[in-house]
């Protein structure tokens, strides 16, 4: 077991080098670098005026030095400045981001979690009932709706219309901190996140335990007389949990990225939003900072979910 | 307070599953605080907290930071705030300014020696001050005494002042230690930065507030308020969400997200000229444009009053050169009204159908606005009757700029820009846009305009030293603009903000980059 | 069709069609993508309004029985609007599938069948494409493609593959070390036919059920882009883009046929696509193998 998760970790090591090599090129294939984006071509100002800038940045050197610039100091540790805001380190300014978005994605994981696996078996264990059949109608709804429509829906109707609730960012600007500011602003924005995810995991869920429920030693069990309560709670659930851990596995690895639609609408200040500023702005070192630290968590995660399974599953030996 | 909220919070939840139909506010904006969304819209900065580097977000910097002089409240004249007062001298070369008795947060005092360090700093391109460029005329900057500051040109400058109101003072004593090129890095501007300004810095919560508390020692008075909260937005949509929810009290609107605000008591709409005129920027290299006729005939082809009547629910004033303002526009010049027919036959004329015909032209522009795509759709459908047919193309800042500030274009993929520039307070803040001197890469003459009598009319009122031939100067700028069509003008469009009713003193105007202008922050007050 | 298949024994293609026939949510897909479809594309025949056509005296007006969903923010038709903004986004979904499935089958077969050490680096290359963060890399893919139908078609095909890839590997890495491929490869065939002889029968199912998903997919990820500002730039019209419009808060609040018939279009097109995919899952493989 050791053995194995050593070597996943190396071999995760140099897909974070080629992933960073990948990054690069792609930045340096988009038009226009951060001097351009600095420009306003509404203010009068000319490019002279950032000729210094750009020597600083060494956006003239070529490629490879300036990709083998950055990998020395970023295998030291140091990910850079980022460019639009110089004072700014870009690992602090990740980090700051990383809190409220695995925040957010958490509870809206959890919530999806809990609800996408009890509607799921309740489901499967009522097959064609109405229940099942409203449960399956929401879900295929949540699935089809693009996000941010809903998070523009819902952010006007509890926030605007009804003000039952803040209509973003993260805590009160300028009060103390307080769990219940924090929960109050997060409810909202993490209800909203959670639906796709409910839908796809009860979905999961459901067929996957409606397959279950077929398999000879469920029979078995119910015909040695197992109350169908535990025949479904011990035998069946545990196999139908397998491929749900999957699911949740990548999704949780990619959680970090962040959603940009929720948090651009509900203005959440995380991974999401920093990067879509970063994109537009050009800011090569966020862009190659977040990268990183999100591909490392997802390789990470990807780890975890493998030994996950090889508890969950005692058919599956890894090594 | 605390468990105040938490009851309130735990109580939105509950509402929330039952769904019923039970208003729960968010706990009162604490009495004598200000929540705003300064850096929203055209004239912000967010999280940029360094006035070197600052190309806008002037509006909130000044809250803190004080330049010598800065702009009076209408954006008309320029006049002194760390300065009491000023002289120029007869030849234009030296300026000499006495400085008010100010200061600084930490109570050391704003001195001579301290404006000649910030004027240090801001000529030096190393710092990645973007006013380098624009100071180059400074010959010396002298400090004679502790209070009396001298300027020293090479040449005249008539922008000298203009560029002075965006140099904000900068304390040497907190500053010196630092090499001018790790300024921009270090963290004192997001941590402890002092100014002169009404308002002290607090904190900065990292991309969602920063936080200033009222300087009780200010020289023009202790400020009515005691915080002043600048929150971040992803979007002017969020911002104006927040503040329908009264979580703050001002921001930016774009102006077709005006409607739910007129006639509405509780909020007060704040109008003003934006300074940016608006126009489609012919790419002179392309052959197209070379004969005078299409471009007149894009001109008249173009229904502007309708647009500006339907789309900026008639906020906007037609251009028909770079400027608007009376004193700089002449009488006599042609108004191109919208005749369609006469479009037609001007392109007849030039022989249209051999020039370029039906093919598509790509109109480029980096505006990405609901009202911008509205606009573009209907200048699109407009040129398309009289048999231009254009393709709009709206991309981000930096990939237009990678386009058109290259050096050697490739001309197919702009024949032409819908864009917008600068027009005041300065009346040459559009030499940048037109003067042959400013082609890319020297500058950012993006239509690539070479048209000798134009450079000459700019050359001329950029150099004019009598302040009083100044205007008629701009007025033969305009008139050789109005005849030559450099750029299609359309129009220059007031910009907006909303603030709460229970403000009360609160000034504003949507100043290009944020002003810096007389807001008096000081005197800004909140009624229960 | 009932009628051919009863005169022998029917083939696995046959019996998965006459299951998914017996599927009602599958047929309650058909019978609303079916009209949809049909009347955008056929809708400029009988619609007299076209969706460009600007009207700067009727804007933002209400539905009426001249404009059925009404006129957005330059007076220009909705229900045009969302016919051809129906035509593009369908178009995009359609052609970035294609291209998407095409990728993705090719790399999987090849990594199954070409030998160990083209297995190794492609199935490499893939846990790399899919390690890249998802919004990285739709972000500077946009950024690099541009807007536009084909930038658009390329970002969501370049987006989708790697999972059917991994897909279509598993499914034909069973297949490699059999006796008809080992007996075909002895007899000197080439990778191609290998690829289409043996590869794409054999995972034709995995295919269309992926196909059929990644429409709807494909649908949400255009609107997701041009809310970004990324995918289709206006004027042209797609479903993406009309809904964009719901960013003002006036069209949200007081124009609300604006967005809410393009999105209702969506969502209705996404739905019938998701009961048809799920239907085809079940019809070809009851117990589920593609998640």
């Amino acid at each position: 077991m050791l053995q194995y998760s050593l070597r996943r970790l190396l071999i995760g090591a140099g897909m974070l080098l080629a992933l960073s090599m990948l990054i690069f090129v792609m930045l340096r294939l988009t038009p226009g670098d951060p001097i351009d984006a600095y420009i306003d071509p509404n203010v009068p100002m000319s490019p002279s005026d950032l000729v210094e800038l750009r020597d600083t940045l060494g956006l003239d050197a070529p490629l490879p030095v300036q990709y083998l610039a950055w990998l020395q100091q970023a295998v030291m540790g140091n990910l850079g400045y980022s460019i639009k805001r110089p004072d700014q380190p870009v690992l602090s300014l990740v980090f700051s981001r990383i809190g409220p978005t695995v925040l957010l994605m958490g509870s809206a994981i959890v919530i999806s979690i809990i609800a996408g696996i009890a509607s799921g078996m309740i489901s499967a264990v009522r097959r064609n009932s109405v229940v099942d059949l409203s449960f399956s109608l929401f879900a295929v709804t949540g699935i089809s709706s693009p996000p941010f429509l809903s998070a523009l829906v819902g952010l006007y109707l509890f926030s605007v219309y009804f003000d039952w609730l803040p209509s973003g960012g993260m805590l009160t600007p300028g009060r103390d901190f307080s769990i219940a500011d924090l929960l109050h602003h997060l409810i909202l924005p993490a209800a909203l996140l959670a639906v796709a995810q409910t839908a796809l995991i009860m979905r999961y869920m459901r067929s996957s335990m409606l397959e279950v429920l077929n398999q000879d030693y469920v029979r078995t069990a119910r015909a040695k007389g197992v109350y169908e309560f535990w025949v479904i709670t011990k035998h069946a659930l545990r196999n139908a949990l397998l491929p749900v851990v999957t699911l949740i596995g990548s999704t949780i690895g990619l959680a970090i990225g962040g959603a940009i639609f929720i948090e651009s609408v509900f203005n959440w200040p995380g991974m999401g939003l920093l990067m879509v500023d970063a994109v537009e702005n050009r800011d090569y070192p966020v862009i190659m900072g977040s990268t990183l630290v999100i591909g490392a968590c997802v390789i990470f995660v990807n780890i975890l979910t493998d030994l996950a399974y090889a508890v969950i599953d005692p058919r599956i030996k890894v090594g | 307070m605390n468990a105040m909220s938490k009851i309130s919070s735990a109580i939105a939840i509950a509402a929330m599953m039952a769904t019923t139909a039970m208003p729960m506010l968010t706990a009162p904006a604490q009495a004598a605080t200000l929540s705003g969304g300064f850096d929203v819209g055209p004239g912000g900065f967010q999280g940029n907290f360094n006035p070197l580097a600052a190309t806008s977000g002037f509006t909130w910097l000044s809250v803190y930071f004080e330049p010598l002089v800065t702009y009076d409240e209408k954006l008309q004249k320029v006049v002194g705030l760390l300065a009491s007062s000023y002289e120029v001298s007869a030849d234009q070369l030296t300026y000499t300014f006495k400085l008010a008795d100010a200061k600084w947060h930490d109570g050391k005092p704003f001195t001579a020696k301290d404006a000649k360090f910030t004027m240090g700093l801001a000529q030096n391109a190393k710092t990645g001050s973007v006013l380098a460029a624009r100071l180059t005329a400074v010959s010396s900057v002298e400090a004679v005494d502790h209070k009396t500051l001298v300027i020293k040109l090479s040449a005249p400058s008539s922008s000298l002042m203009d560029t002075l109101t965006k140099v904000m003072m900068l304390p040497e004593h907190a500053l010196s230690q630092i090499a001018p090129d790790q300024l921009a890095k270090n963290t004192w501007w997001s941590t402890t930065p002092i100014g002169t300004g009404p308002f002290k810095f607090t904190r900065y919560v990292t991309d969602q507030y920063v936080e200033m508390a009222a300087n009780s020692d200010y020289r023009g008075g202790k400020p009515a308020l005691e915080k002043v909260i600048n929150r971040y937005f992803a979007n002017p949509a969020a911002a104006i969400a927040a503040l329908r929810a009264g979580e703050i009290q001002f921001t930016y609107v774009d102006s077709n997200d005006l409607g739910a605000f007129k006639n509405n008591k509780d909020f007060r709409i704040i109008e003003g000229d934006s300074f940016v005129v608006n126009y489609l920027g012919f790419n002179h290299d392309s052959p197209i444009w070379k004969d005078a006729r299409v471009r007149q005939a894009v001109m008249y082809a173009i229904n502007r009053d309708a647009i500006i009547q339907s789309l900026y629910g008639g906020a906007a004033k037609t251009a028909n050169c770079a400027y608007v303002s009376e004193q700089v526009v002449p009488k006599n010049i042609e108004p191109y009204a919208y005749n369609p027919e006469k479009a037609k036959q001007l392109l007849k004329e030039a022989g249209w159908d051999q020039i370029n015909g039906n093919k598509p032209i790509t109109l480029l522009t980096y505006y990405t606005t609901p009202l911008a795509a509205n606009v573009m759709a209907a200048v699109q459908a407009m040129l398309g009757q009289a048999g231009i047919n254009v393709t709009p193309r709206a991309v981000d800042t930096p990939t237009y700029n990678s386009i058109v500030l290259n050096p050697t274009p490739d001309t197919s993929q702009f024949q032409m820009v819908y864009a917008g520039l600068q027009n005041g307070p300065d009346a040459g803040s559009i030499n940048v846009g037109l003067n042959e001197k400013q082609i890319p890469p020297a500058g950012p003459n993006v239509a690539r305009v070479r048209m000798p009598d134009l450079t000459k009319a700019l050359d001329a009122a950029l150099g004019e030293t009598d302040a009083a031939k100044r205007d008629a100067r701009y007025q033969e700028v305009c008139k050789v603009m109005n005849k030559d069509l450099p750029w299609g003008t359309l129009w220059v469009a007031n910009r907006y903000g909303v603030a709460s009713a229970k403000l009360k003193d609160f000034v504003w105007t949507p100043a290009p980059g944020g002003g810096p202008y007389q807001a008096h922050p000081e005197k800004w007050s909140i009624a229960e | 069709m009932l009628g051919r298949t009863s005169h022998r024994s029917p083939g696995p293609l046959a019996r998965a069609f006459e299951r998914f026939r017996l599927n009602r949510a599958a047929m309650a897909g058909v019978s609303l993508i079916v009209p949809l479809v049909v009347a955008i594309l056929t809708y400029p025949f009988w619609w007299s309004f076209k969706p460009n056509d600007i009207d700067l005296l009727a804007m933002n007006a209400g539905p009426s029985a001249k404009h059925w969903f009404g006129t957005d923010g330059v007076g220009r038709d909705v229900f045009a609007r969302a016919m051809e903004g129906g035509r593009i986004s369908l178009l995009v979904a359609a052609a970035s599938t294609v291209i998407s499935a095409a990728i993705g089958f090719l790399v999987g077969a090849i990594s199954a069948l070409a030998g160990r050490w083209t297995d190794a680096v492609t199935m490499r290359f893939v846990d790399l494409v899919m390690t890249l963060p998802p919004v990285i890399f739709l972000l500077v893919l946009a950024s690099i493609a541009g807007t536009g139908i084909w930038p658009t078609i390329l970002v969501i095909s370049l987006l989708s593959w790697p999972l059917l890839a991994r897909m279509v590997r598993s499914r034909l890495l069973e297949l490699r070390e059999r006796d008809f491929v080992l007996a075909a490869r002895g007899m000197g065939a080439g990778l191609p036919h290998l690829l289409f002889r043996h590869g794409l029968p054999n995972s034709i199912d995995i295919l269309v059920v992926f196909a059929t998903l990644q429409i709807a997919n494909a649908i949400l990820l255009e609107a997701g882009l041009s809310f970004l500002g990324l995918g289709i730039a206006p004027p042209a019209a797609s479903w993406g883009n009309m809904l964009n419009a719901a960013r003002s808060t006036a069209v949200l609040e007081q124009y609300p046929w604006q967005w809410l018939f393009p999105g209702g279009a969506l969502v209705v097109t996404v739905l019938a696509i998701n009961f048809i995919g799920d239907g085809l899952r079940d019809a070809f493989d009851p117990r589920a193998e593609l998640h």
